[in-house]
């Protein structure tokens, strides 16, 4: 068990400088020979802030103080969590180029786009930012618990990124279900509103996945310390995920080449 | 020191069509107990390398021969590690770089120069080491402001160039290449020739897949033969 941590930290470790330069080239390429640039994604997320938030207010009848810093948070961290799970099913077939020709580390693209989309989590931090100097949340020492918030989110995505990504490479109706289902799963989980909303059922949104990983950075970042049992639950998934995702490494890592 | 040594190596894959990609014809397959697998699966097995056992040592500069599907860059690819074979082993000593496709691992919007840190970062060089190279590839490559020009406005020749200069930039150990300088004009393979020799009499090894026989002759001193997955050494040549 230690030996295997050891040796996927290890090629990560290795693996960062070129991931991240590559993720960075993903970053330029997109945005190459726009006017504004990577500015599109603040913006972007600024627009759907507004839009979002006066919809949403009106309709659910909130107060926009509470609404919107709820809302905009909410939006930032399902953007990271379900770009890299649509993104995932392709993070193989994408760069077949590649795999078929050059030996490179099995690694080296589930790293490259969760650092992609770190990135853009990063630039539309801004907006969680401005938001909240328009909206005046208190800053306080909880906040920093963000921080460790986002590294289990970002480490449950690494393995779900493989996990989709070779199931994805080997059966490509997945790309078009997740596709499919993620519009849906927006709704089904808590980014426009709080679990506790949800009154006597709010058992059913702890049923959801997405709730732990969007409360563990939220809660914080609102002034609240998340329950403990959303790091119990947030951790055994990342432990339980890393185990099966190991194995399926393990047994299929050589053989995903042949199935692009 | 460099050396390649097959023992018994086979390699078959399939080859899977929409039909046995596709989830519901893998949970249809769970659910009856596999009794659809003869009739219900549409993959084929291609056994590409078949009971393969050879030797290429220090100095060696092998020429691969064949038709057209008859396994060459199945073979090339298992050298250089990209494909695991099912039986058999392989021992590998030294350093490799490969350029099997011509173009894979750059991108179309980044300038050249930015594309030939990517494929020598993909290549397993570090950064620092192929930036302190760029001076000498900017001379071999004689592309001159192109470098500065994103890669989708390259020709296949000017492609083929930017990516040999990388491949050999660094005195790779053994150095396997795919048939691809029919891109290059006589200037490169002029060049690309004094290069490959240079590489050749530093006792490095050498394998090249192509179908022209003038330029197997030219560059190396084995020839293997491939026909359907099997390969037989044809002589040594001068």
């Amino acid at each position: 068990m230690l030996s295997h941590l050891k040796y996927v930290t290890q090629s990560i470790w290795s693996l960062l400088d070129t991931a991240w330069y590559f993720a960075w080239g993903d970053l330029k390429t997109r945005y190459k020979r726009s006017v504004l640039g990577p500015m599109w994604l603040v913006l972007g997320t600024a627009i759907g802030v507004v839009g979002l938030g006066y919809v949403w207010a009106t309709l659910l009848n909130m107060d926009a103080d509470e609404f919107v810093p709820l809302l905009t948070v909410g939006l930032v961290v399902w953007q990271l969590v379900s770009t890299c799970l649509t993104e995932s099913s392709n993070v193989f077939y994408k760069n077949a180029s590649v795999i078929r020709n050059l030996k490179v580390s099995f690694w080296l693209f589930p790293l490259q786009l969760l650092m992609k989309h770190f990135l853009y989590f990063l630039h539309n931090l801004t907006v969680v930012v401005v938001v909240f100097i328009i909206f005046n949340v208190p800053l306080s020492w909880v906040q920093l618990m963000a921080i460790p918030g986002l590294f289990i989110v970002l480490i449950n995505m690494l393995w779900v990124i493989v996990f989709v990504g070779v199931f994805a490479t080997r059966y490509r109706d997945i790309e078009a279900f997740l596709s499919s289902v993620m519009p849906l799963l927006f709704f089904l989980s808590p980014v426009l509103y709080k679990p506790s909303n949800l009154g006597i059922k709010s058992q059913l949104a702890w049923l959801n996945p997405f709730t732990y990983l969007i409360t563990v950075i939220r809660d914080p970042l609102q002034g609240n310390l998340p329950p403990m049992f959303v790091y119990v639950v947030s951790l055994v998934m990342l432990f339980v995920g890393w185990v099966v995702t190991w194995r399926l490494f393990v047994r299929k890592q050589n053989r995903i080449v042949f199935w692009m | 020191m460099a050396k390649i040594v097959f023992q018994n190596v086979s390699l078959s894959y399939s080859i899977y069509d929409a039909r046995s990609t596709s989830l519901r014809n893998a949970l249809v397959k769970i659910g009856t107990g596999g009794l659809l697998e003869k009739s219900g699966t549409n993959s084929v097995s291609v056994k590409a390398i078949d009971n393969v056992s050879f030797e290429i040592n220090k100095g060696d500069s092998v020429g691969l021969i064949g038709h057209n599907g008859s396994g060459k860059t199945t073979l090339l690819r298992t050298i250089a590690g990209i494909y695991t074979p099912i039986s058999g082993k392989i021992i590998r000593e030294g350093s490799i770089s490969s350029i099997i496709e011509l173009g894979a691992g750059m991108e179309g919007e980044l300038t050249g120069y930015e594309n030939i840190i990517r494929i020598a970062l993909l290549m397993g060089l570090s950064k620092t080491l192929i930036i302190s190279k760029i001076p000498e590839i900017e001379e071999f490559t004689e592309l001159g402001d192109f470098l500065a020009m994103p890669a989708r406005t390259y020709s296949a020749g000017m492609t083929m160039r930017l990516m040999f200069a990388v491949a050999t930039c660094i005195k790779p150990n053994i150095l396997i290449v795919d048939e691809m300088f029919a891109t290059g004009d006589a200037a490169f393979q002029k060049k690309a020739y004094d290069r490959m020799n240079n590489l050749i009499n530093d006792a490095e090894i050498f394998v090249f897949a192509s179908h022209s026989e003038a330029l197997i002759k030219k560059f190396c001193n084995r020839l293997f033969y491939l026909d359907h997955g099997l390969v037989t050494e044809k002589g040594v040549f001068s």
